[in-house]
């Protein structure tokens, strides 16, 4: 590690720095470095190359329509939210989503009294079987030092702003314990099904940043 | 003010204060996807835990964390586990390296060793 050749450089400022985009496809020190090791353990029989093709397969399938199918289940089957809240992973490995890893899933019921925000202060745990991967700012130092010490703060950056009255609660994810925003379904959707209900649940409001809104014009 | 970089560790930063939130998303390069099903698979196997790989980034130090970026942490931080384990050395992954970069500069038709 002593030769680190790193590909700083490009101008703009924000809290995590990232390899500049390069054209020419020239692969950054540390993109040959996590090629080589993986190589030299796949050669050594450690695991398959299949398994990391799998993997990315995996990845790419999770996505947050899949945590808002379970948010918009939980708002119109009653016994499916009792048992959601009962025990996270089990119920939603019973809708057939896999947990490929060996992380718990607590989901927290926003409701009129308390608003619930997840973060993961120490680095990015994230509820990723039903989520997907992280958004940035969630692994970065702004989200991560702020939502646990002023979250109405960060809250309004995400133009959201709560009555003072509403308990804010901060869940810090760890590498065990992962958590989930049940949103509020929003009031004037009771003619919406199931699914239209999903298409409004956003990544964000099941971090807890965001509400779930209807769109402009569709209140009945 | 030294006690802080003692009490404070790189990756502790709840609680501080901190800039605005940049709320830009980043689509990952597939290398960073590569990054990212390795350190599953890792863990599957039992190589490197996810409490383990949070470990070794925090050890890379405040300045190599400042400096690096997110998955450009992991894969320095996979090495210098994998080395403490003894299931990689530094000579094989310094020479894996130079053959990877040999290779993708071939692959591209650059001539062999620029920039070496």
């Amino acid at each position: 590690m002593t030769e680190a050749r790193t590909n700083r450089g490009h101008d703009h400022d924000h809290g995590d720095p990232h390899a500049p985009i390069v054209a020419d496809g020239q692969p950054s020190y540390y993109e040959i470095m996590e090629t080589a090791i993986r190589e030299l353990l796949v050669e050594r029989g450690h695991f398959t190359a299949a398994e990391i093709h799998r993997q990315i397969d995996l990845l790419d399938s999770r996505t947050p329509a899949l945590g808002a199918a379970i948010v918009a289940r939980a708002w119109t089957d009653p016994a499916f939210k009792v048992r959601l809240l009962a025990d996270g992973r089990a119920t939603v490995e019973d809708l057939g989503i896999s947990f490929y890893d060996d992380t718990g899933l607590v989901v927290l019921e926003n409701t009129p009294e308390v608003h619930h925000l997840i973060v993961c202060t120490l680095c990015s745990c994230y509820p990723r079987p039903v989520l997907g991967l992280p958004p940035e700012w969630y692994k970065l130092k702004p989200y991560r030092a702020r939502a646990v010490a002023e979250p109405r703060s960060v809250l309004a950056e995400f133009g959201t702003v709560l009555p003072d009255e509403v308990e804010i609660q901060v869940h810090d994810s760890t590498s065990m314990a992962r958590y989930l925003v049940l949103p509020r379904r929003p009031d004037g959707s009771d003619h919406l099904s199931e699914a239209e209900l999903a298409a409004l649940v956003t990544r964000d409001a099941m971090i807890g940043v965001r509400l779930v809104e209807l769109p402009q014009g569709s209140r009945s | 003010m030294s006690d802080v970089i003692v009490t404070r560790l790189p990756n502790d930063v709840g609680g501080l204060s901190a800039a605005p939130i940049d709320q830009s998303d980043h689509v990952l390069a597939p290398w960073e996807k590569r990054c990212h099903a390795l350190a599953d698979v890792l863990d599957f196997h039992k190589l490197i835990n996810t409490e383990e790989k949070r470990r070794g980034v925090e050890a890379l130090g405040s300045e190599i964390v400042g400096k690096l970026s997110y998955y450009e942490r992991w894969a320095v931080a996979f090495a210098n586990i994998l080395f403490q384990k003894g299931v990689l050395t530094p000579e094989d992954l310094a020479k894996r390296m130079r053959e990877v970069e040999r290779r993708l500069a071939a692959e591209r038709g650059d001539s062999p060793g620029a920039g070496i």
